[in-house]
Parts: C-alpha cells; structure tokens; sequence
C-alpha cells in the first residue's frame, strides 16, 4: 500500500542529492534509507486506527470491518482519531509555548539582573506589547517593564482570571467574538495542553466532535504560545528588518570553522552569533580564517532573520550538513533535531553538542547552557568547535558548490515600514489597495517541515511558483522558507522570472521606494516556525484595515511537507482564525470519515476556517487559489 | 522449471501487528490505496487473517493452496482454477456466492464477501512481485520463497542454534 | 503399471469428469472414454436453476475448461446411454447398441429424481423434476409466461429453483410434506431463520401438506389438488422429492447393489477393475460408518478424484462422507449442515445458539469428544473446519469451549 508513496525522487535540492551520493558511497543511513525500511507503513497508525491510551491496549480498528469495530474501551474510530489528533496538537502547543516560555524566564533573568548577557534590544517593541498586554510603560524603567512583561508572559501560561492574553489581545474583536461563542478561547496555555492530556485519558472524553472543539481551543493557544515566542525574541535579540544572506551547503567554508546551529530557539543561537563575531581570534588561533556560523532549521531562521547567517539547510537534510565532514561542531537546542545526528556524526567524526536538559542525545556531547552564564558557555562552545577544527585540518572535506541568494527579515514591522515608504501616513493603504485592485490576488502562508514522503521542497516549490504567477503574495516561515530560498524564491533578481505581473509590480514599487534599486524578493520570509504569528498579525492588521474578520480575508495558509506536531498544532490555529489550510501530506485521521468531515467542511461553520488535504501540490495550489477568489467574492472584489 | 514460490509463515516473529491483513485489503482494492480503499463499495477484503493460539500467540493463516484443492473440486460453478503458478485462485466473476468452498476448507481461510456476495481468497498477489502481506509484514513473519530456499533457511538457523548451544 | 489400460467412464458430470481429470493427470498416456446420456456438453448441474431465471447462459455453465476441469484428450462421447454390464468380458453395451470395452470401468451414472408414485399426472407438460440443462431451459421458457408455480418438496433444489422463478416475477408455493422445510438438513427449529427469510422474500410456504392430483388443462398443467382436497391454480409444477442412484442398467450384472453401487473405502466395488464414485455409489459414513449414498456435487467431485487416482494406480483412500452436508445462501442467509443434525432425542451432547442474524447447532458425541454435527445459519464462519474435525474425527476435548463460542481458527489445530 505504501509502496506506492516511495518518492521518485529524494530531494529537488542538488546539493542535498550530493550529498545522499556521498552517504551511499560511503555507506551512511539516512533518513530517506531509514523511511524505504520502514515501508509499508502500519496502515492503522496511518489512519489514526490505533490507540495506546491504556494499558489494556493497544487497540487498533479495522478500517476495512472485518476486525474489531471498536476499541477494547469501546472508542469508536472517531472517537480514537479525534483523540490522537487532539494529543498531536497539544504535543506541537507545548512544543511552541515551551520555546516561549524558555523566552520569558530569559526575560525574567534580564529584567531582575539574575544574568547580565541579554539586554532588551528592541524597548519600543517591549513597550508596545507591554501595552498590548495592560503594563503601564509611561515613566517606568525598562527592566520593571520588561519584568512586568516576563511575568505576565508566564501568567498566561496558566489558569486565571484572565483569558490567555496573547490569544485574546492578538486577535480582531470579531474574531474574540467567534472564538466566545463557540468556546475556544484559552483559559491558559499549559492548562488547555493539560486539558487535552485529561480528556483523552481512558474513559473521558467519546465524544469526537467534543474532541475536536477543545483541540480547536488548544490550537488557539498555541497561537498565544508562539505570538509570545516571536514578540518576546522581537524584544531580547531585535525585531528584524530586510537582510542579505545566503542559503544551501555551500555556505559551509572548508577553511573557517564551521559552527551549525540546529533547533529553534534564539536564546542560545544569538549568543552564539553575537559571541562569535567578538572572538574571531578562537578560530584564528587554530589556523582557522575565522568562525563561520551557519543555522538549520528554525535556529537558522532566527539567526538569519536578524543577522544575516546563513541557513546551511532545514529539516529532512539536516544530516547532509554533517555528511560534508565540514562542520566542526553541531550545537543544539531542542525540536526537530533527528536522533540520527549522533549516528551519522560518528560516522563524519563530527562533533554533536546538545545543550538543554530537556534533549540529550544518545551518542552526542552535552553541555548545560544556562542564561546566567551565557556568553561563558559560548566561548566554552566556540574553543570547542575551534579544537574541532585543528583536528579535521587537512583532512578532505566536499561541500556541494551550491548556494542562493536571499533576502529574509520580513518582520511586520519591516513591511509597514517598507510600504510605509510608499505612505508614511497610512502605510497599510497601498497592501490593501493593490489587493483590492488585484495586483495582489491574495496571500498565501508557506509553513512547515520537510517530510520524507514527498521529494523534498517540491510540493513548497510547484505550489509557491504557480501561486506566484497568479500574483498571489506569498509569506514563508520555519522550513517552508528554507524550501523556498534553496530554490531562489527569496532572491529578488528572480522576481521578473517567477511572479505575474500585478504581484511583480508591488514588489517592485515597495523595493524601489526603499532604495533597494529593485524589487522585494519574490517570497517574504518572515521567521520561524513560532514566527507563523507574525502571518497572523499581517492578517489580523489587514482585517481590521477593512473592518472584517480574518475569515473574510483571500488569505490561505499551506503546510505542504508537514512533518512535526508543531505543524499540526500551526494548521489548527490557522484554522481557528478562518483561514483555508492545505496540509501536503496525510494527516492520520483518515480512519474516520466523521473527523474527516469536520476536519475538512463542518468546522467551516465555526471558525471560517477548514482543512484542505491534498498530496498533489498542483491541485491543492488550485484548491489555494479558488479560496482566495471566493473569499475575494466575498469581499466584493 | 523454476520453483514455485509459496507464502511461509515463521510463526516465532509474528507479532500480531495485522500489517498484513491492511496490507491485503490494499493490495485487493481496486485503488490500491489505504485511504481511498477504506470507501470503496464493496469493501476491499482481506485474505490473511491473524489469528491467536492463545493471547499472547497471534499467528496468520492464509491460504494453502493446496494439491487437489477441496474448494476447487467441490464449487459448482467452476469458479476455482489453479493457476500456471500453481497458485489456487477464485474468479469472482464466476463465483455465486454458494460458499461451498467455505464448507469444505479445513483451514478456514475463504472468506464471504457478504456485500458483493462473493467469496475471496488469497492470491498470492497475481499482479505484484513480492504478496502484499510478505511486503507489509514488518518482522519478516511472511516469506515469499521456494520450498528448497524456505526449509533452507529453517536448517541453517537450526544449525546456527545447534552451534550456539555447543559453545557454551 | 497402469500404462495403455482402457478406461471407460459411465457419466460425464461431476464424478465422471473429475475421475477423467484425475486419470489424465497421474497417467497422460491413459486411452479415457466418457460416456454421457445427455446430449449437452458436460455442464455444473448445480448451476441449472441459474439457467431458469436467466442469470447464465449454458455457456456460462459448461464444465469443459473451467475449474479442476482442464484435462485434454478426454475421449467424450455424447448421447451416449450405457444399458447393461458385462462384467465378465469388460465391456458394456449402449442403447444404440454398440458396444465398449474396457480395462477399467468407473460407474458415475448418477442420480435421478425420484417421482413419488401416489402422484397422480406427473408426465403432465410442466410438470418438471428438474435435473438436466434440457429440462431448464424448458423450465426457462415456460417460466416466461407463467404467474404461478408450485412446489413439492422443501428441500435445497427447489428452494434454488424457488429464487429463480421469484426472478422471473412468476409466483412460487412450496408444499412442504414435512412439518418444516429442510427437513432433511436440519430439525425444524433449526429451520426457524430460515423460513422467516424465504417468507419475507415472498415465497409462499405451506407444510404437513401433500399433492394428491396434478390437474391438466389445454397448456399442460393448470392446477394441483391437495391432500386435503384443495384445488390450486397453477402453470409449472416442480417436484424436489430427493434422488434416487441411477442402476438399473446394472440389474443383470453382479455388481453389488445397496440402493446404489457399493464400493471399498478406495471406490472399487465388488470387481477389481470396476470402480464407482458420485450419487450412484454407496459410500460410508466417517463418523458413523454406516453405508450412505448422497446426492451432492461436492461429494461427487471429490470421490471420483478418488476413484480416478485410484484406476490409476495411485491409491488413496476416499475418507467418506456425511448422509447430510450442504451448503448455500438463500434469502440472503447462508448455512451449513452437516453430520448428524438430527439429534432428535438421542444420546449427544446438543449445544444451540442464537445471536443477532446468526443461529448455531453444535452436536457432540454423547462422551463429549467428538462433533458429530453442526448447523450454522446466517454466519457460517470456519465450516470448513468443523468438517475436518468432524470428518478426522478429532479428540475436540480440547478445544470445545472455543467450538462452543465459535473462536476456534484453524491455528489452535495447527499450532495449539
């Protein structure tokens, strides 16, 4: 059955196929290796017809009627479905709201002077959240503010009297109102990730279409969760602005000392960056030309959003970076970080350097970063990869000679300041008049992972390039943006190549009015994956531009090589606020018909929102783009 | 003459996933595809059916195809032909749903497809290389080989276990 | 041994044919002759009444070919009808008055309907005791414009004859002697599912009741008089009153006769190169071991399998069969019977179960070791392995409880 999803191909990345030459030469497992092995697939994990919730499991459902029709407890496919979903986003919800959470203690430690490495670089972004939140900024001390802020952050974390405020504030009225009325607004974030863990507990809640409702709540507050993780970055490592860089494995440099930063969170990474830059002498000392620091996955987002590192690679080739024997060290955080690293690293005799406590890795180094200690760790980290290089000196190393340029640092911010170029008075007018017009048929959100089972970056490509020629403006985040500008859709010189006419016009007009002497890049990159909230705050300032709900907005958003729960966790908000959301692979809930129905139509009547899943990028970009144009109907447009 | 190739169960590493049974419906519906097969009308059907000894000993059974097949001598429609394969394999189109066949197999092993009124049958996968079942079976329960290689194997890891036993 | 011997088989249905398959096979240079009465090609007889309600053509039933039935080289004479034995010269002698020799004989003439005599008209036109494709095709075109068809007889055939002419949108009475149909496969409780489902799908049922009369009128037959005097209006009669072995032609020979050709548990009958196999030859009963003869395909195919392999000097035993085995789907329901299922008040152990659309009889042996019998209705899961355990007449002590809740699988025999 699941034979006959073996891609065609790995990667649409030459620089990823070189390398997997590099591994079967030299006999190295990957993970498209491990995933042939893995075929075929169990079909009951596949369609959410297994259940290990209890002890007198597991229990699995036959699809086809011949076995059991029921759990041992006597869950129904719908029930069992609705449940593993459900557990899916509020793992993706914690995932998203620990990364902010890591954030605000880091605040916290700043603002009460527990560690002097972090400083507030970005006060007006601190002010105008703190205000958003209801903390007086007037005449008050930044760190007081910013202690105010860490502690309402972690508040919302739990249940108070409160709703979660970075869901209730972030959001137009019209929508508070729809999420009221239906009961899907957060009382907190751990406690609604708690919640789920209660109601599909054995013997709580059968009710599938119940299930669902309180995922579609949990999938709120995990936008709370990464709301708060983007703001509160914004405000400690800089909001970012337009920036050059560069993407692919060629950015690694066989005479510099090579530094990878794989994971997510900015707390270690921008240390690192910021600590690099001042000790150049560490690789210099080793015969090194210097440090040359580059990110994959989201850590490489964050790092490249606000300082231009470039991204080495994202997600399902993350073990390409250390099949160069290039890296000297690997440093990681936490999330999206494939176990395998440690065994493909052994074979490289690369070095692998976990740093929280929550993910250590078999087969790999650890060293416990601490805030309080921060810029100490990143020297210890920095002589360490140094060392690393002495050693490997010399030794053959093959990096593909494959890199693209990029433009990143597309913070809302930075676009309200481009347009605000074009009317400084009211910069949003010329966005919404070009969409009312038409240059800008709409606006489509390119989020998540990269997953084994579709040929790397060619769902994100096929769809993205034929949206783009239908002049639909197209935003990117976490490894959909490291898709894209692999293959050049973040390098303005392709504008003219890749856009229709309406959408090349504004880019232009925008890049031209901000002395860039050419257009914007043909894809915006806007962060991470906690940086999908900066998508929904471009909707939400556009909704209330026009005095409507989001639902009402030709905005679609897309995780078309959706791997991680945190994907499915984004897809649910995404949903909650209304917008039509394609996933590229399947989800397991197939196994039952009723959450599929609800999934994909019944919500629509709730939040606005609904599900598109559809594994053919071609037809899913049409199902994108007749949205767009019935919302765009809608609209009156 | 190249040797028939048969479907042999190792039972020891059976460990009552029922990969196989998913993998067979599949591999018999008409879009060889779980999520689509899952709705057809009739029902894509299984022709490998874990069983358990007891609790905690599943164990697949499927067909033998056996010499002098009862369920081809005794249907009256004439819809059980062995095939140059050697494999014994039920033309729905003949069949009428009188499950003759049902009665005289000792194995339990033909199935009634109550919907299509049709009984169903294990194949042996006429139009794929390798028995969806053997494919899907991720402990190598299910092998796809010849008598000779089949019992081959069985006297090697009797040897192997022998020898291990004489080292100690 | 065998080689350049011979053979001659009398009947070219399920016996005849699947002896001459097996003869061809285990010895391909063996001389075969089939001699069939009939003037159609060898064909499913069970298939027939598909032929009346027009679901198969007698192409589709043509046994040539399909099936087991591939031998080649079969010498297959037609409108052939054998009307006496010579034992002593091995040969026999044809209605046309030719003669045929042979080395080794298989008697498989078969059965005929058997035509209660206290019946008045039953040589009437549309009077039908259905047994040949000649006689369905008739049955067929009469069918076409016929209302109404009444049935003597409840058993299997014209129940399946029943369903063929509900096809035909002619309406069916089945007068049932016994006080339940199926009389001979099951008791009447076992029958209750079954009837409600004939009923529901509109068959007219009347039982304890018999034709006295078959009443002609200018188009053959108009009605039929009851026993107690009741005149039903009517234009086909169809009478399923069992099958009786085809022998007379073997009157004047030596051959053992006991209802039917009695033969050894290899199928040679009381002549060393003379066999018999199918509804004309008495074979045993494994469990009871008592003399039986049946009138079931299945049992005719697999016996002159036997009976083949044996003419051709590879013996194998024939392991018998139950008086009762059959298995169909009427109304929508399936069943099975087998063995002793007619307990009645005697020494077994009688186990019976009624669940949603299912309904289970189990009879054990009286000491509890042995399955001597089952009726399934409605769900007839694993049959099949009760017959083998029934027929090997397997020590069940064992596994009774799992027979019992019907979760006995073929892997607690193999591996339990």
């Amino acid at each position: 059955m699941a034979d006959a999803r073996v891609p065609r191909k790995k990667s649409l990345d030459p620089a990823v196929n070189q390398m997997l030459a590099k591994a079967k030469k030299e006999n190295i497992q990957t993970i498209w290796d491990r995933y042939e092995t893995m075929l075929p697939q169990c079909g009951f994990g596949d369609t959410g017809l297994c259940c290990r919730h209890c002890l007198q499991g597991p229990c699995r459902i036959d699809p086809f009627g011949e076995g059991p029709r029921e759990g041992i407890c006597g869950a129904s496919a719908d029930v069992m479905v609705a449940r593993g979903l459900d557990r899916a986003i509020a793992a993706g919800t914690a995932a998203h709201s620990g990364h902010a959470k890591h954030l605000a203690h880091t605040l916290l430690k700043m603002a009460t002077g527990k560690t002097k490495d972090y400083r507030i670089k970005d006060e007006a972004k601190l002010k105008s959240v703190s205000t958003r939140m209801g903390i007086p900024v007037d005449g008050r001390s930044i760190a007081d503010i910013a202690k105010d802020l860490a502690m309402a952050a972690l508040a919302d974390f739990h249940e108070k009297e409160t709703p979660v405020m970075w869901a209730a504030t972030v959001v137009p009225q019209k929508r508070v109102d729809v999420l009221l009325k239906h009961g899907l607004v957060p009382k907190g974030i751990d406690h609604e990730i708690s919640e789920i863990m209660h109601r599909t507990l054995y013997g709580v809640d059968a009710d599938a279409v119940n299930l669902l409702l309180a995922g579609l709540r949990c999938g709120v507050a995990d936008l709370a969760g990464c709301y708060m993780g983007t703001d509160l970055a914004d405000i400690l490592f800089g909001t970012p602005t337009p920036v050059k860089s560069e993407a692919n494995l060629g950015t690694l440099k066989k005479d510099w000392v090579n530094i990878a930063l794989h994971g997510h969170n900015p707390v270690l990474s921008d240390i690192l960056v910021s600590v690099a830059a001042q000790k150049q002498d560490m690789a210099k000392a080793k015969g090194a030309a210097g440090f040359n620091l580059v990110g994959i996955c989201c850590t490489g987002n964050e790092i490249m959003m606000r300082h231009g590192i470039p991204s080495c690679t994202h997600s399902v080739s993350q073990e390409t970076a250390i099949l160069t024997g290039a890296v000297d060290l690997m440093v990681v955080d936490y999330q999206c970080i494939m176990p395998s690293v440690a065994t493909v690293a052994q074979c490289m005799g690369t070095q692998v350097l976990t740093t929280m406590d929550l993910c250590k890795i078999t087969g790999t180094d650890h060293m416990e970063f601490s805030e309080e200690e921060a810029g100490k760790k990143a020297e210890e980290i920095l002589a360490m990869a140094a060392l690393n290089y002495a050693k490997r000196k010399g030794k053959p190393v093959e990096i593909p000679d494959v890199k693209t340029p990029v433009v990143a640092g597309f913070s809302v911010e930075a676009i309200v300041a481009a347009l605000s170029k074009l009317n400084a008075v009211d910069p949003l007018k010329p966005l919404v008049d070009n969409l009312k017009a038409g240059n800008i048929r709409g606006v489509c959100l390119y989020a998540g992972c990269n997953n084994v089972k579709v040929p790397q970056d060619e769902n994100f490509v096929i769809m993205a390039k034929k949206m783009l020629k239908e002049n639909v403006l197209i935003l990117a985040t976490g490894c959909g943006a490291g898709a894209l500008m692999r293959h050049g859709l973040m390098d303005p010189a392709n504008v003219d190549a890749l856009c229709g006419d309406g959408i090349k016009a504004v880019l232009t007009a925008i890049g031209e009015a901000n002395g860039l002497g050419g257009p914007l890049p043909p894809v915006l990159h806007m962060g991470s994956c906690v940086d999908n909230s900066r998508a929904v705050a471009l909707a939400v300032a556009v909704a209330n531009y026009l005095g409507v709900d989001t639902d009402a907005l030709p905005v679609v958003a897309s995780a078309a090589e959706a791997v991680s729960e945190k994907a499915v966790s984004i897809g649910t908000y995404a949903v909650a606020a209304g917008l039509p959301t394609h996933v590229g692979v399947m989800l397991p809930v197939m196994g039952s018909p009723l959450v599929v129905e609800v999934l994909t139509k019944t919500v629509r009547d709730v939040t606005g929102g609904y599900f598109i899943v559809d594994l053919d990028p071609e037809s899913a970009a049409d199902k994108l783009l007749a949205a767009i144009d019935e919302r765009r109907k809608g609209l009156g447009l | 003459m190249d040797q028939i190739k048969e479907i042999f169960v190792r039972k020891d590493l059976c460990m009552g996933c029922h990969s196989c049974e998913l993998a067979c419906a599949v591999a018999h519906s008409a879009s060889k595809n779980i999520y689509e097969a899952m709705g057809e009308h009739p029902m894509p059907k299984s022709r490998v059916y874990v069983e358990t000894v007891s609790a905690s000993v599943p164990v697949p059974i499927l067909c033998r195809h056996c010499e002098d097949a009862p369920c081809m001598h005794a249907c009256i429609a004439g819809a059980i032909h062995r095939t140059a394969d050697q494999a014994v394999v039920t033309d729905a189109d003949k069949c009428i749903g009188c499950w003759t066949c049902v009665m005289v197999c000792p194995y339990g092993v033909i199935g009634r497809h109550l919907e299509a009124r049709k009984a169903y049958r294990c194949d042996r996968c006429q139009d794929r290389d390798q028995p969806a079942c053997v494919s899907a079976c991720p402990t190598k329960a299910l092998v796809y080989q010849t008598v000779t290689d089949f019992s081959k194997d069985l006297r090697r890891k009797a040897a192997e276990e022998l020898s291990r036993g004489e080292g100690r | 041994m065998a080689a350049n011997q011979t053979y001659v088989i009398i009947g070219a249905s399920a016996a005849g044919l699947s002896a001459a398959c097996a003869i061809v096979k285990t010895e391909p240079e063996a001389k075969v002759t089939v001699l069939s009465e009939e003037t159609d090609s060898p064909y499913f007889r069970p298939m027939i009444p598909f032929i009346i309600s027009g679901e198969k053509s007698p192409a589709d039933v043509a046994m040539t070919g399909q099936g087991p039935y591939q031998a080649k080289g079969i010498d297959l004479r037609l409108n052939t009808r054998v009307v006496s034995l010579d034992t002593h010269s091995n040969q026999v002698k044809t209605k046309s008055g030719d003669t045929v020799l042979f080395d080794r004989l298989l008697i498989a003439s078969g059965s005929s309907p058997y035509i209660p005599r206290d019946i008045e008209g039953t040589g009437i036109k549309g009077v039908y005791a259905l047994r040949t494709l000649a006689q369905a095709r008739d049955a067929a075109q009469r069918s076409s414009s016929a209302r109404h068809a009444i049935l003597l007889g409840g058993g299997l055939l014209n129940l399946k004859a029943a369903f063929a002419l509900l096809e035909k949108k002619v309406a069916v009475t089945l007068v049932v002697y016994s006080p339940e149909i199926l009389s001979q496969l099951m008791e009447p409780d076992d029958a209750v599912m079954i009837r409600q489902a004939l009923e529901h799908a509109g068959l007219k049922i009347m039982t304890g009741r018999s034709a006295k009369t078959i009443v002609q009128g200018p188009n053959g037959v108009k009605a039929v008089i009851l026993d107690n005097g009741v005149d039903i209006p009517c234009d086909m009669v169809f009478i399923g009153k069992g099958v009786r072995p085809c022998v007379d032609f073997l009157k004047s020979s030596d051959m053992e006769i006991d209802q039917g050709v009695v033969v050894d548990p290899y199928t040679r009958t009381s002549r060393e190169n003379i066999f018999a196999a199918g509804d004309v030859a008495v074979t045993f009963d494994p469990v009871t071991g008592n003399r039986v003869v049946t009138g079931l395909w299945t049992n005719a195919a697999e016996m002159g399998l036997c009976a083949g392999k044996n003419m051709a000097g590879d013996p194998t035993a024939y392991a018998g069969t139950f008086g009762v085995m059959n298995a169909t789907q009427v109304a929508g329901l399936p069943f099975v019977s087998m063995g002793q299922v007619h307990p009645g008040s005697g020494d077994y152990e009688v186990h019976r179960n009624v669940s949603g659309n299912a309904y289970r009889k189990l009879v054990f042996s009286k000491e509890g070791k042995h399955l001597v019998g089952l009726v399934m209705v409605g769900d007839i899961t694993h049959a099949g392995l009760y017959r083998y355990i029934m027929r090997e007449q397997r020590d069940i002590r064992r596994v009774k409880e799992k027979i019992i809740g019907q979760t006995l699988t073929s892997a607690h025999l193999m591996y339990g």
